[in-house]
């Protein structure tokens, strides 16, 4: 009788004769590997002669840049307008000497000219499946390196706990899970399990929970590796660091973040490239930065029978600008306040979605202390306001690294940054920061502080959908408005991720490419 | 095929002494709205057509933390270090003078009241804002006819809650403060500014 062939064993059959690729297409045709799945590039007709049409981008973000670079090359007339002194919208790396261009407060960026010493104020890390954007990265020759998100020898600090000392995240998270695991396997009886268990499947089931605390014979836990060990003499008998007192642990609202390690936007590997975010920036520049005009308000956008026309200020002098399509990714929230002539039942959306308050401070410090604590990369999490203190992963053992010494994400917490002055915010930030590392003040050589909601040009990071707003608008604004097409990560369900942008940028092209298509056989047919 | 084309008869301001291109400058458009005519996503009023005596009088107050430095005040809290970065005189009289450059466009009319009683409370207001909303130097009272309406009921409701005019350095502002005591109630805020926006057509 046939027994048919297993999965594995046609797996191996295929393996012996077409190699890996023809294992990994069938093992995908037959489910056993999840498919990363990500909408393709979009496919657009190149144009040609009198054929080309005329493109105004409204912003050189991500999303201006990537519909330019990819519009440019099948012959699109394109032309960008910026309102900023500088392409890249919140894609900023800052260096020294770089103006921080926040409404009542510019400040210049004091940090040392060095190639290490740099702040990715906007986004700063990249996940393995952004892959639209790392697509980019690999075609416009931006090298990565990989980013530290989650590091259990970073720290965390509540007043909440031991006083407010801080400990290893391992110790949180291994002491906690130890304890529940405890706790689990002391109540967990086999007449209580019910489907899909059966009997036979108790001591699997027990098995798991001791793996995932770590227990020992008689199910109890007395101190785990992953929580750290005492002291490490490697010449000696190791002793384990003893179990923290579960009530304290407890205490801490660490256990609300402790996952966001795992996050899928958030778990390793993470990267970034190298020599800061906005590499990325310069990478699209290269290849379209000549039809980018920077320093350029636009005053008005109107929607025409047979384009939009946008008029923008430069140097004091208004320029109206024609074209067959416009791209737009001015912040909707700005946009409410330009002149248009746009129906409500379109334009009201512009003031429906909120502006989110995103603040983050960036610390050159002259020694990069936290190497000598064991701590390379990574983030620290402190309960105060300032969130989290990151530690660069480029640049190490050298002398001086800049570190992230705030990143709040509440727009209560980002308002409250910045109503205090640039010198206040880092005040507040290193009083703060003393309570992880104690003398941290005294290493902080330059600073600066970004509150994005006061950003010049940008006045939000990112955009607030509310569930409610989403359903009566988002469609609406995704969809164009005769040839006028909102983007940027705002029009996306990733706000605050550049993949989000890139993807606003695809789903408005395809839909020009589409129309151009449709109008070249309308005149063929003609 | 369409041209990029500049346009001749609004380039004027490339004329003149103001410097249209300093980033400081740009600060009003991004918040108040192309040519100054208000943007409520950012709660940031209409400015243009709004007297110089009275931006500046406003200026000063955000300048020297007599406005938006009330805890509750975040709208405020926004414009105030605006104000700070044009303590120097000739920047705050760029400022001014870029905004009435502005060309000031009616804003849309949002706040829905009662009118005829609106009018009945208006009578106190009449007496420095005018009868027709006109404004008055003399007393500083500005004009309130043709400004955004749902700023005039989030600044009468500020009155009201002390988030401004409560500064001892604001006398006029306490007076205002007083006065917006007057309106008992939400409802009769709305309403009289419902019959202010009826002054626009008398204007």
């Amino acid at each position: 009788m046939n027994q048919g062939m297993s999965r594995r064993g046609f797996l191996h059959m295929v393996g012996a004769v077409g190699g890996t690729t023809a294992i990994y297409q069938a093992a995908l045709g037959m489910g056993l590997l999840p498919a990363v799945t990500h909408a393709a590039r979009p496919d657009i007709a190149p144009l040609t002669g009198k054929r080309r049409k005329k493109i105004a981008i409204l912003g050189a973000g991500i999303a201006g840049l990537t519909a330019a670079y990819e519009l440019r090359q099948k012959g699109y007339d394109v032309q960008i307008i910026e309102a900023s002194h500088r392409a890249g919208g919140r894609n900023l790396t800052l260096r020294g000497g770089d103006l921080i261009d926040e409404c009542g407060y510019p400040q210049t960026c004091g940090f040392d000219r060095d190639p290490d010493l740099y702040f990715n104020a906007g986004p700063a890390r990249i996940p393995g499946h952004h892959s639209a954007l790392l697509g980019y990265c690999k075609e416009l020759g931006v090298s990565l390196a990989p980013f530290i998100n989650d590091n259990r020898s970073a720290l965390v600090q509540d007043d909440a706990m031991f006083n407010g000392r801080p400990i290893r995240n391992r110790e949180y998270i291994t002491d906690t899970r130890g304890f529940i695991a405890e706790l689990l396997a002391k109540s967990l009886k086999p007449e209580q399990l019910s489907a899909p268990f059966t009997g036979a499947d108790y001591s699997h089931l027990l098995e798991y929970v001791r793996q995932f605390g770590e227990l020992d014979g008689r199910f109890t836990y007395a101190g785990s590796p992953r929580a750290g060990f005492a002291r490490h003499d490697y010449t000696g008998p190791e002793a384990l660091k003893q179990p923290l007192p579960i009530a304290e642990l407890m205490r801490s609202r660490f256990m609300y973040v402790m996952s966001f390690g795992e996050l899928d936007d958030q778990s390793a590997m993470m990267m970034e490239p190298v020599g800061g975010m906005d590499r990325i920036v310069a990478g699209f520049m290269a290849k379209v930065g000549d039809c980018v005009r920077l320093h350029s308000q636009v005053e008005s956008v109107r929607s025409t029978d047979t384009g939009v026309d946008v008029v923008y200020r430069h140097k004091g002098q208004r320029t109206l600008l024609q074209a067959d399509y416009c791209l737009n990714s001015i912040p909707m929230p700005l946009l409410a306040g330009i002149d248009h002539n746009f129906p409500p039942e379109y334009a009201d959306g512009f003031t429906a979605v909120q502006r989110g308050k995103l603040f983050k401070i960036g610390l050159q410090m002259k020694e990069r202390f936290w190497e000598r604590e064991g701590i390379y990369g990574g983030i620290s999490w402190t309960m105060q306001d300032i969130v989290q203190l990151w530690y660069p992963a480029h640049g190490i053992h050298r002398q001086k690294g800049v570190m992230l010494g705030a990143y709040t994400f509440d727009d209560q917490t980002g308002e409250k940054f910045a109503r205090l002055t640039p010198a206040q915010r880092i005040e507040l930030a290193i009083q703060q920061g003393e309570k992880l590392h104690p003398g941290y003040g005294g290493y902080v050589e330059s600073a600066v502080s970004i509150p994005w909601h006061r950003m010049n040009h940008m006045l939000g990071c990112s955009t607030r959908w509310d569930d409610s707003v989403r359903t009566q608008w988002f469609k609406r604004l995704q969809a164009p408005l005769g040839s006028h097409y909102l983007i940027g990560d705002q029009l996306s369900y990733h706000s605050g991720w550049q993949e989000g942008a890139i993807h606003s940028a695809f789903h408005a092209i395809a839909d020009i490419d589409r129309r151009v298509r449709e109008q070249a056989t309308q005149v063929v047919a003609a | 095929m369409k041209a990029w084309l500049p346009l001749i008869a609004t380039t004027v301001l490339s004329t003149t002494a103001i410097a249209a291109d300093n980033s400081d400058l740009s600060y009003c458009t991004v918040c108040h709205g192309a040519h100054g005519n208000g943007n409520p996503a950012i709660r940031a009023p209409k400015i243009s057509a709004m007297e110089p005596w009275y931006i500046r009088r406003q200026l000063e107050a955000f300048r020297d933390g007599v406005r938006g430095t009330h805890p509750d005040d975040a709208a405020g809290h926004e414009m105030q270090p605006v104000g700070v970065r044009l303590r120097d005189g000739a920047a705050m009289d760029a400022a001014i003078e870029y905004v009435s450059t502005f060309k000031p466009k009616a804003p849309p009319i949002t706040v829905t009241g009662d009118a005829a009683r609106g009018r009945e409370l208006y009578v106190t207001c009449a007496s420095c804002h005018g009868s027709n909303g006109e404004g008055n130097q003399t007393v500083g009272a500005p004009a309130l006819a043709d400004r955004t309406d749902w700023y005039l009921v989030t600044q009468l409701r500020n009155y009201k809650a002390g988030l401004r005019g409560s500064d001892q350095r604001d006398t006029n502002g306490a007076q205002m403060r007083a006065l917006a005591q007057t309106l008992p109630d939400t409802q009769a805020i709305d309403d009289v500014v419902t019959y202010i926006n009826t002054l626009r057509a008398r204007r």
